[in-house]
C-alpha cells in the first residue's frame, strides 16, 4: 500500500509560513502533480513527505504508518531532484548502486539490479562513465535509474525536467508517463510548469501561498477552476478577467462592467444579483464573428500555426485576447466586434476569488 | 583598416611595440631585483652550509666557500658520539639533526592530522547546521589573529603549574603537559584548528545539499553520507589543508620554545641551540640544518600548488 495522507500539515520557517495546514489524500498508484508559482509551498510539502523537512505540526501517513518520525531512508521513497544530485565522484554504475550498497545487498544482486535498471532506462552503455561525461538527457535517465533500482512504492520528483531544453523535456514527459504505467507506483511530482501538469497528471493539486487552491483532474481544473487564481494560472494565454456586477433579470441575467454587457445563463448567475464579481473567459471563448456586437480594435496578432491570438483593446482601455482560426483577415489597427461564449464564462467573487456557482 | 594610412599606422605600431618592450623590460627588471632580494638569504644559507668555521664570518664575505666542505652536514647527520675527525674545538657539543627531525615530524604530523580531523567535522557542522550562528565562521578566524605570545605564557602556567597541581591534588598523580609530545601536539592542533575550519568550510560549502539529501533518501545515515559522499568530494581540499597546516606547525618557534625543554626539541628550537661557548653561533651546522629542513617545506609547497588548483576548482564539478 502506498497511499499517502497529509493531515493538517503545517511548516513555518521562523515567522514565515511556507505550508499552512493542508489536507490531501494521495491514492495508491496515482500520478499526482503539485503545481503553483515559486514560494507556494509545493517543494516544502514534498520535502516533508520525503522526510528532509520536519513538519511544524500535522501528520504524514504513508500506507498505514505515520512517518513523521521516520528517517528519509526508512520511508520507502525514491526521489529525483531538480539538479538531479548525481554523485560527481562516482561512476554511473556506482550512482545507481548506491542505494543497494547502503542496504548491503550481495554484489551479484547489485550487479543484476543495476544492469536491469540501466537497461530499463536505456543507459547501459553509460555505466562506466562519470556523471559529468553524460549529457542532460542521459543524466536525467541516470537519476531515474538510480531511483527505480530500489523499487520504491512512491516516487517524489522535484521539478526534474526544469534543466532540460524544450524538446527533451517533452520527450521525458512521455518517458515518465510510460514509466508510471510500467511501475504502477505512486508518483508525486512538483512543477511550476502547467503544461507538464496538464499532460502527465492523473490529478493536479494547485497550490498558492501555502494552501491548496484546487484538487482535481486536469480537465476539471481547466474547465471548472475553483478560484480566480487557478483560472489565471492554467491556460495559455492567461484567461481574460473583467470586473463588474451581475444584474439578475427574469429568466436570464446580465454581467455589466467596463463597458461590456454580457448575458449569462441563469444557471451561472444564481442569486448573485448586485454582487461584485470577476468575469473570466478564456481566449478561445472570445468570439470574433458575425453575431458579435461589442466593438474593439486589434492591436497585435500572434500566429501560432493552428490558431492566431488577437490582442485587442476594448472600451475603457481594457486589453483582451482572443484565439481565432489561423485564416483571420484581421490586421493590427483594424476595428473588430467581439462577444463571449455565454456557457464558458466563469464568475468569481470579486473579494474572495472563489468561484460563484 | 585602409592601406592608405600605411606609414602613419606603421609608426603607431612601432611606437606601441617600443612602449610594450619598455614595459616588459621594466617589469622583469623589478621582478628580478625582488627575486634576488628574497632569494639572497636562502643562497647565503646554502653557501654557508658548505663553509668551514673560518669562513662563516670572513670579511670581505666569501660569496661562495673558498674551501667547500661537507663537514657541517657530516656533523648534523652524525650518529652517536662525534667522530674525532669531525670534532673540533668549536663544536665540542655534538648537535645532530635526528632528535629535532624526529620530534618535529611526530609533533607536526600528529597535530596536523588531529586538527584536520576535528576541523573537518566542525566545518561540516557549521556549514550544514549553522552551528554558532551567522558570524561564527568569522569569529573563528579572528581567534587565530591573536598573536601566540599573548597566550604562550598563560599556556605555560597551565602546563607547568596549574595542571600538575590540580592532578596531584585531585587524583594523586602529577600530570604535566610541559615538555611533552602530548602538550605540544595539543597546542599545535588548537592553534591551527581555526585555519582548518576556515579552509574546510570553503570546500564543504561547495558540496551541494541535494547530494546529501539524495544519499539520505537512499537509506544512508548521517555518518555514511559524510563518509561516502562528502569526504570523497572534499578529499583534495583536505590534502591542501593538511599541507598548509603542516607547514605552519613545522615553522612554529615561539610556542615550542616556551613549552618544551629539554625533552622535546623541534627543529626550530634545535636551530636556536647552535652556539658554543668558544665560538658563539655555529653558523655552519645551523645553515646545514636550515637547508635540510627547508627541503620538505619546498616539496610540500610544490604539492600544495598542484592541489590548490584542484582543490579550488572543485566548484566546476558540480553537475
Amino acid at each position: 500500500m502506498a497511499s499517502i495522507a497529509l493531515q493538517n500539515l503545517v511548516k513555518t520557517f521562523g515567522t514565515y509560513t511556507a505550508v499552512s495546514g493542508i489536507n490531501l489524500d494521495i491514492r495508491d498508484g496515482e500520478f499526482l502533480i503539485m503545481v503553483g508559482p515559486s514560494g507556494c509551498g509545493k517543494t516544502t510539502t514534498l520535502n516533508m513527505i520525503s522526510g528532509l523537512e520536519t513538519p511544524t505540526s500535522g501528520k504524514i501517513v504513508i500506507g498505514d504508518t505515520v512517518v513523521n518520525d521516520l528517517e528519509p531512508g526508512e520511508r520507502g521513497l525514491g526521489m529525483v531532484f531538480q539538479d538531479l544530485a548525481l554523485f560527481p565522484h562516482m561512476t554511473v554504475f556506482e550512482n545507481i548502486a548506491f542505494g543497494l550498497r547502503v542496504r548491503k545487498l550481495p554484489a551479484a544482486e547489485i550487479m543484476r539490479r543495476v544492469t536491469a535498471a540501466a537497461q530499463a532506462m536505456h543507459i547501459a552503455p553509460l555505466l562506466g562513465k562519470l556523471p559529468r561525461q553524460c549529457s542532460g538527457g542521459e543524466s536525467q535517465r541516470v537519476a531515474l535509474a538510480r531511483t527505480i533500482v530500489t523499487n520504491p512504492a512512491v516516487f517524489l520528483m522535484d521539478e526534474p525536467l526544469s534543466s532540460l531544453d524544450a524538446k527533451l523535456r517533452v520527450d521525458m514527459r512521455t518517458e515518465l508517463k510510460r514509466l508510471h504505467g510500467q511501475l504502477k507506483a505512486t508518483f508525486i511530482y512538483v512543477t511550476h510548469d502547467q503544461a507538464e501538469a496538464m499532460t502527465m497528471a492523473d490529478r493536479i493539486v494547485v497550490m498558492s501561498k501555502g494552501r491548496i487552491e484546487q484538487l482535481g483532474t486536469p480537465l476539471e481544473i481547466y474547465n471548472r477552476p475553483a478560484t480566480r487564481f487557478v483560472a489565471g494560472f492554467f491556460g495559455m494565454p492567461t484567461m481574460n478577467f473583467l470586473e463588474g456586477v451581475v444584474e439578475a433579470g427574469a429568466g436570464s441575467s446580465l454581467f455589466r462592467g467596463r463597458g461590456i454587457e454580457q448575458p449569462l445563463p441563469a444557471s451561472r448567475s444564481g442569486n448573485l444579483n448586485g454582487g461584485a464579481v470577476s468575469l473570466g473567459v478564456r481566449s478561445e471563448h472570445v468570439l470574433i464573428d458575425g453575431a458579435a456586437q461589442t466593438p474593439g480594435t486589434a492591436r497585435l496578432l500572434e500566429p501560432l500555426g493552428d490558431a492566431t491570438l488577437v490582442h485587442f483593446d476594448a472600451a475603457e482601455g481594457m486589453s483582451l485576447v482572443a484565439k481565432v482560426p489561423p485564416d483571420t483577415a484581421l490586421t493590427p489597427g483594424a476595428p473588430l466586434k467581439f462577444r463571449f461564449a455565454p456557457d464558458h464564462c466563469h464568475l468569481f467573487d470579486a473579494e474572495s476569488g472563489q468561484r460563484c456557482a | 583598416m585602409s592601406t592608405d594610412a600605411g606609414p602613419a599606422a606603421e609608426a603607431a605600431r612601432a611606437r606601441k611595440a617600443r612602449r610594450e618592450r619598455t614595459e616588459r623590460f621594466t617589469r622583469h627588471a623589478i621582478l628580478l631585483a625582488w627575486t634576488a632580494f628574497i632569494a639572497f638569504p636562502i643562497f647565503w644559507m646554502i653557501s654557508t652550509s658548505f663553509k668551514d668555521a673560518g669562513e662563516w664570518v670572513a670579511w670581505p664575505p666569501h660569496w661562495l666557500p673558498h674551501e667547500p666542505t661537507l663537514h657541517n652536514y657530516a656533523q648534523i647527520f652524525a650518529f652517536g658520539a662525534l667522530d674525532p675527525t669531525l670534532s673540533r674545538q668549536a663544536t665540542e657539543q655534538a648537535f645532530t639533526i635526528w632528535k629535532g627531525l624526529g620530534d618535529a615530524t611526530i609533533v607536526c604530523t600528529t597535530a596536523s592530522l588531529l586538527a584536520l580531523l576535528l576541523g573537518t567535522f566542525l566545518a561540516y557542522a557549521i556549514s550544514r547546521f549553522n552551528v554558532g550562528g551567522k558570524y561564527f565562521r568569522h569569529t573563528i578566524l579572528m581567534i587565530r589573529m591573536i598573536p601566540p605570545i599573548v597566550v604562550a605564557i598563560s599556556i605555560l602556567i597551565y602546563y607547568a603549574i596549574i595542571i600538575p597541581y590540580l592532578t596531584t591534588a585531585l587524583f594523586g598523580v602529577r600530570v604535566s603537559l610541559f615538555d611533552t609530545y602530548v602538550g605540544l601536539i595539543l597546542i599545535y592542533a588548537v592553534t591551527t584548528l581555526p585555519f582548518v575550519i576556515w579552509m574546510m568550510l570553503t570546500f564543504i560549502d561547495e558540496v551541494p545539499y541535494t547530494l546529501e539529501h539524495a544519499a539520505r533518501l537512499m537509506g544512508a545515515g548521517r555518518l555514511q553520507v559524510i563518509r561516502r559522499v562528502v569526504l570523497p568530494l572534499v578529499a583534495s581540499g583536505m590534502v591542501v589543508t593538511f599541507l598548509f597546516v603542516f607547514i605552519l606547525n613545522w615553522a612554529e618557534f615561539l610556542l615550542a620554545l616556551t613549552l618544551t625543554h629539554p625533552e622535546v626539541t623541534t627543529l626550530t628550537v634545535l636551530l636556536n641551540k647552535f652556539q658554543s661557548a668558544a665560538e658563539g653561533r655555529l653558523y655552519g651546522p645551523q645553515a646545514a640544518i636550515g637547508t635540510v629542513v627547508t627541503i620538505p617545506v619546498v616539496v610540500l609547497g610544490l604539492l600544495i600548488q598542484k592541489h590548490l588548483v584542484k582543490g579550488f576548482s572543485f566548484g566546476t564539478i558540480r553537475k
